[in-house]
């Protein structure tokens, strides 16, 4: 059963569309991206599934019934926008906030201890949260999230502040989550990050959800619209190419919807002016994905009344 | 129900353990115990109880009248010290042996001119007054008991046929303690209230809105947040009145007035009624505009302002004092923002029941109100962070329209 179901959902503020017609399932033990450009609806969407905002169109379920405030429970929220008291020390407000969560002070002390051990924060305990940097906080806010072992976790850019060896060890937590069960949602613009975690995602363009099912099948589909080229000559005016750049040396080309490398291969061989030593067609990475096809449904260069691609959950 | 009283509980201990709380919750009574203390301390030592001469040239005065029963306090009367001319009066003073003393010119009460002589500290001439009015009563051959009356004068009961309430003399000290007590309980009120602004602007500020609504609902939030600032107010109310009893406990040993003083227990219950709706009034003022800033610095300038819709009783004082029921004071005691203020004022001062109960409900339905409208515009600017609302947005959450 899926722990979250968003079934055409839509909501507006005033004459702005914020979201339109979006739909995905997540399901328990996977880890779940929502991904989008700045302002494509991606925290609406989860703040309609939060319950904060209410939708105007469609459906949400949570473990498999519409929204009650006893769900809180079980879920685990870090928001985009976050924060911790300033003026107040750690600990506390840690417990303050796993008890919100229905754990007992007693059993939110025992559990923070070995949390703030593994994220090196036990040292930092009785110090104000505006004595700690930022990745301090942010892995404060990270123990907040996960102390009370909830069903459901979304997450909104999990990374960010974090130094690459903090930020491996979360990623080592968020895999942990995943073994024992738990289904989480994370909001993020760091695709790497996206393709060594998440089983799945869903593309927010312009409030539509304009790509969604497994990372591995999203790329396969769409193997065959990059192109790694090493040669001589300008590659990024050639009919069909979306972008065009070129690192350590080599060309990496991205190409429209309904572009074989066939004919860019045969573009190439008929023009006298490029020279061509060697020509590969490669997977694309996410990042490609993500940006060929948020400017093909406009919302990098905005187009009207583009149609949803969706790949169906397998 | 749970969270809501683990943020009423946890607001409470965080305010409680501020520096700025505990300087006005332990100063202020300090203040007072310190002042009161040095006042009554003060009042017991600058007081001789030496005895007063006096030379009684005029043939007048019989020492025995000074035993008289009717002349009050016979505990805490000076001596009185005949001498037989000022020489021997002054020699007295000079030595120590009294305060000072009157001379009662030859001829008296004609001139009606007596003078008194000292060193130091000019002696207190109420105990000699009174022996010398009883002297020319004595001599008046009035019928008994009449110097009796004449000395004590009439004891005044002043009744309200509006409230059926009456005051008397010894009810007076209680009058000015149910000012002071009001007064009090007043501030706290709108202190802690004031809060409010500080907390729901600080979550936005600090970014902890978001995280908190999605742990318990905005109601629970808010309603936990108020609950642990009314805590915080009734333990300043609490320790305030205790150091305030103290003082009057103590002070009670020097000024008799005080020893007169009663528990105003109909006062205490009429503002029991007024607190909760007063501080639901303050309060949906203060979340309104706590969710309308993005900063607590705004907030607290335009709650700077508002308070002044609360405090506006002061400015009327002298007319509260000259004219309690005059029109004006009608309309702020039935005013929802300066009810609660006025009523404390004018109370003991003639306040019809019907002006209380009117302005009670009015206070009633107004508070209703002002939650509801700061509960919609709550929920419509909780998140949204550095951003303020305008005023037609406000309008819109009011109407529970989108803007």
């Amino acid at each position: 059963m899926a722990v979250v179901t968003v079934s055409n959902v839509s909501k507006r503020f005033g004459r702005v569309r914020a979201v339109e017609d979006v739909s995905f399932e997540v399901f328990p033990g996977e880890i779940f991206g929502i991904l989008g450009p700045n302002g494509a609806g991606k925290t609406t969407t989860i703040r309609m599934m939060m319950s904060i905002f209410e939708q105007d169109g469609g459906t949400i379920t949570l473990f498999g019934e519409p929204f009650r405030e006893e769900h809180k429970q079980r879920i685990g929220y870090m928001p985009e926008e976050r924060g911790l008291y300033k003026d107040q020390k750690l600990e506390p407000t840690l417990v303050f906030l796993a008890t919100l969560k229905g754990l007992d002070d007693k059993t939110a002390r025992a559990r923070l201890e070995p949390w703030m051990q593994r994220l090196d924060l036990w040292e930092h305990r009785n110090k104000q949260v505006q004595e700690l940097s930022k990745g301090m906080q942010q892995k404060a806010q990270i123990i907040a999230t996960l102390i009370h072992e909830p069903d459901l976790v979304v997450i909104d850019e999990p990374f960010t502040g974090l130094d690459p060896v903090n930020t491996r060890l979360v990623k080592e937590i968020f895999q942990e989550q995943r073994q024992a069960g738990r289904a989480i949602i994370m909001s993020t613009h760091q695709m790497h990050q996206v393709e060594a975690l998440c089983n799945r995602i869903v593309l927010i363009s312009r409030g539509r959800s304009v790509l969604y099912g497994p990372v591995s099948e999203i790329k396969r589909n769409f193997a065959g619209n990059a192109i790694i080229l090493e040669g001589e000559g300008t590659f990024d005016q050639l009919p069909g190419v979306l972008d065009a750049r070129r690192e350590n040396g080599l060309w990496h080309l991205s190409l429209g919807a309904g572009v074989s490398p066939q004919e860019i291969f045969r573009a190439l061989a008929s023009n006298p002016e490029v020279a061509i030593t060697h020509f590969e067609v490669a997977e694309p990475s996410l990042e490609d994905i993500f940006v060929n096809v948020v400017q093909e449904e406009g919302g990098l260069a905005p187009t009207e009344g583009q149609a949803a691609r969706e790949v169906e959950h397998a | 129900m749970r969270n809501l009283w683990l943020t009423a509980r946890y607001e409470f201990l965080k305010r409680v353990r501020t520096r700025s709380f505990l300087l006005s919750t332990l100063g202020v009574p300090a203040l007072i115990i310190v002042v009161g203390l040095i006042g009554a301390i003060s009042a017991s030592v600058g007081e001789s109880d030496l005895p007063l001469g006096y030379v009684d040239n005029a043939g007048l005065l019989d020492p025995s009248l000074y035993a008289e029963p009717h002349l009050d306090e016979m505990d805490d009367r000076l001596e009185l010290i005949a001498y037989e001319d000022e020489a021997e009066a002054r020699a007295a003073l000079e030595a120590g042996a009294v305060q000072g003393y009157y001379v009662v010119p030859a001829g008296y009460p004609q001139n009606l001119q007596i003078e008194a002589y000292y060193l130091e500290e000019m002696p207190s001439g109420g105990d000699f007054a009174d022996f010398v009015r009883a002297n020319l009563l004595a001599e008046a051959n009035l019928p008994e008991g009449a110097s009796s009356w004449l000395l004590e004068g009439p004891e005044l009961t002043v009744r309200d046929m509006n409230s059926g309430r009456e005051m008397n003399d010894d009810a007076i000290g209680n009058v000015i303690l149910s000012f002071i007590g009001g007064f009090f309980f007043f501030f706290a009120v709108l202190g802690s209230a004031g809060f409010l602004v500080q907390v729901v602007a600080d979550e936005k500020e600090n970014r902890t809105m978001e995280m908190l609504i999605t742990s318990m609902s905005p109601f629970q939030l808010i309603a936990g947040k108020a609950i642990g600032l009314i805590g915080v107010a009734l333990t300043q109310i609490a320790l305030w009145a205790l150091s305030i009893a103290v003082v009057i406990v103590i002070a009670a040993r020097f000024v008799d007035f005080l020893a007169g003083l009663t528990v105003p227990w109909s006062f205490l219950l009429v503002f029991a009624l007024y607190f909760l709706p007063a501080y639901a009034l303050i309060a949906g003022m203060m979340i309104a505009i706590g969710s309308v800033v993005t900063e607590v610095q705004q907030g607290q300038q335009i709650s700077g302002i508002l308070n002044l819709l609360f405090i506006a009783p002061f400015f009327f004082l002298p007319l509260i004092l000259s004219n309690p029921n005059s029109p004006i004071l009608v309309f702020l005691t039935l005013f929802p923002t300066t009810s609660f203020m006025t009523v404390a004022l004018r109370w003991g001062l003639g306040l019809p029941t019907w002006q209380i109960i009117a302005s009670w409900v009015i206070l009633v339905v107004t508070a209703a109100l002002s939650i509801w409208f700061a509960a919609r515009i709550f929920r419509r600017g909780m998140l949204r962070y550095g951003q303020r609302m305008e005023m037609r947005e406000v309008i819109a959450a009011l109407r529970g329209a989108e803007v």
